[in-house]
């Protein structure tokens, strides 16, 4: 941090961050398996029966869009801690990812949708091939089936891009929040950066990033929820399976976004 | 006598602003050194290069040495070690968002002390010793938070205590204490004299001439006078300027 930093102190700093790094990886890895095997069981390409009822799609599955988000704000929320609590301000690293997530999570979630569609849907037969080219074994678990693997590779990838800035601004926000003073009375007594963060901050802080998290989730299925609309009308005439599935898809998101302006509400009331 | 502390030429800057000045001083062990001088005199920012708490700020730097026991403190490899070594009261009351108990129990558990019993004794001892202990004798586990400011203040004087540091900085500790009970906290501070050395930084120049053993004036990072007391509070200290502020006829 400054001239007052002794060896003893780099060196934990060093351990500390390649525990953040190993747990990035390993939620990067985590991440990877899941997308990789999401494809149908039988390995067949999906039958017309399928395109028209099933495939319609990937959000037939809650499952589907709920593991994945659930996935970016983990990932999200160590990469916050990372960037907030471990790197300076000054950091050129830093201040890349906090422009790009400025940049990202300004974008309206329907933008999103229009995204999802134009480009990664173009390219999903070439993202797909990439995804099985790299190296993992196989068959470590299947996620949902009738899928259509392609659409759900593009989808999973506008998820990403999409929860994972947010639930980083939420997470620093949340983490930001949290006094000045109160770090600096934990670390005058004695407590060491780990104590500070386990006992302190992330108690304080925690009502807040659930709620950021919850926020980011609320997005996905908005999102969700309107690719839904768009692919259903696109590939069936059969309205009604499209509207339940819309209608779910929108109500879970408006749910999450209620639940999470009430926990901000009931953090502000109870702290201030 | 060995010196508990001895400071040389130190000198602080914040980005391009200068907060400390190249001072130098020795701090005798077992006494209570009253730190006097209007704002901006660097009075806090001295405690926090001695508690090593500084380096939070990124745009201070810091140069010369500070010994602790003849030690440089920025040698010291434990920095926790070190801070559990000095007691801190800040200026502003920061009760952590723990229970009252959980709050004065946090130093010596950082510390590794997990014994039911011995942390009671502690508690205990250390909310008498800030003359909180009747007051919240009832409701150890309510939040430090909920208390009042000057019972808030008193709280961060007690968790001060609660690893029996060898050295207690106290930053305007009783700006929001009600002038009994800040007697009650003077007396107690005299009595652990015996056991400790005591900075105290004090807007109060009266609270510094009751107390202190010897006092030191600082004006705009600037050392002018550190003497014994009675002589700071004489009619003829060495520098006028001590004599205008301990009189109020300042500026």
């Amino acid at each position: 941090m400054n001239a007052m930093t002794t060896r003893a102190e780099r060196k934990q700093k060093v351990v500390l961050q390649s525990i953040a790094f190993i747990i990035l990886g390993v939620a990067f890895i985590f991440l990877w398996h899941t997308l990789k095997n999401a494809r149908a069981p039988s390995g067949q390409p999906a039958s017309e029966a399928i395109l028209r009822s099933a495939l319609p799609s990937l959000f037939n599955n809650l499952y589907s869009v709920l593991s994945i988000s659930l996935l970016a704000i983990l990932f999200g929320i160590a990469f916050a801690f990372y960037l907030e609590e471990w790197l300076p301000v000054t950091n050129w690293i830093r201040r890349l990812i906090e422009s790009l997530v400025a940049i990202l999570t300004g974008i309206p979630s329907l933008a999103y949708g229009i995204l999802a569609i134009l480009i990664f849907f173009s390219y999903a037969d070439t993202l797909k091939e990439a995804v099985e080219a790299f190296p993992f074994p196989e068959n470590i678990g299947t996620i949902p089936a009738q899928i259509e693997t392609t659409v759900f590779y593009a989808e999973a990838l506008t998820f990403i891009l999409m929860v994972m800035p947010l639930t980083i601004k939420t997470t620093q926000e949340a983490l930001r929040s949290v006094a000045t003073p109160i770090r600096e009375a934990a670390y005058a007594l004695g407590a060491s950066q780990w104590q500070v963060l386990t006992r302190h901050v992330v108690p304080i802080a925690f009502i807040r990033m659930l709620a950021g998290g919850c926020r980011a989730m609320s997005r996905a299925f908005a999102t969700a929820a309107l690719l839904i609309g768009i692919y259903t009308g696109y590939y069936t005439t059969d309205a009604g399976g499209m509207s339940g599935r819309f209608l779910l898809f929108l109500g879970v998101a408006l749910v999450l976004s209620v639940f999470s302006s009430s926990l901000t509400e009931v953090y502000d009331s109870d702290l201030a | 006598m060995k010196n508990k502390i001895e400071i040389s030429d130190l000198r602080v800057h914040y980005g391009d602003k200068s907060a400390l000045n190249g001072i130098s001083f020795d701090v005798h062990p077992n006494e209570i050194l009253g730190i006097i001088g209007p704002a901006q005199s660097g009075k806090t920012t001295l405690l926090k290069v001695i508690n090593r708490t500084l380096e939070f700020t990124p745009e201070a730097t810091v140069q010369g040495s500070v010994k602790l026991d003849g030690v440089a403190i920025d040698t010291i490899g434990d920095v926790y070690e070190l801070r559990r070594r000095i007691g801190m009261v800040l200026p502003l009351p920061v009760g952590l968002p723990l229970s009252i108990y959980d709050n004065v129990a946090f130093a010596p558990r950082t510390a590794g002390l997990r014994a039911k019993s011995e942390l009671d004794e502690i508690v205990e001892r250390c909310l008498q010793q800030a003359a909180l202990w009747d007051e919240v004798k009832d409701r150890l586990d309510t939040l430090g938070t909920k208390l009042s400011g000057g019972q808030q203040q008193r709280l961060t004087i007690a968790r001060a205590l609660s690893h029996q540091p060898e050295i207690l900085c106290l930053d305007e500790f009783s700006i929001a204490i009600d002038p009994v009970t800040t007697m009650r906290i003077e007396e107690v501070l005299k009595t652990l004299q015996k056991e400790m050395t005591i900075l105290l930084v004090t807007n109060l120049v009266q609270q510094a001439k009751r107390l202190a053993t010897r006092t030191a004036f600082f004006l705009n990072g600037d050392l002018i006078e550190i003497d014994a007391t009675d002589v700071i509070f004489s009619d003829n200290p060495s520098n006028q300027a001590t004599y205008d502020y301990v009189n109020g006829t300042f500026g």
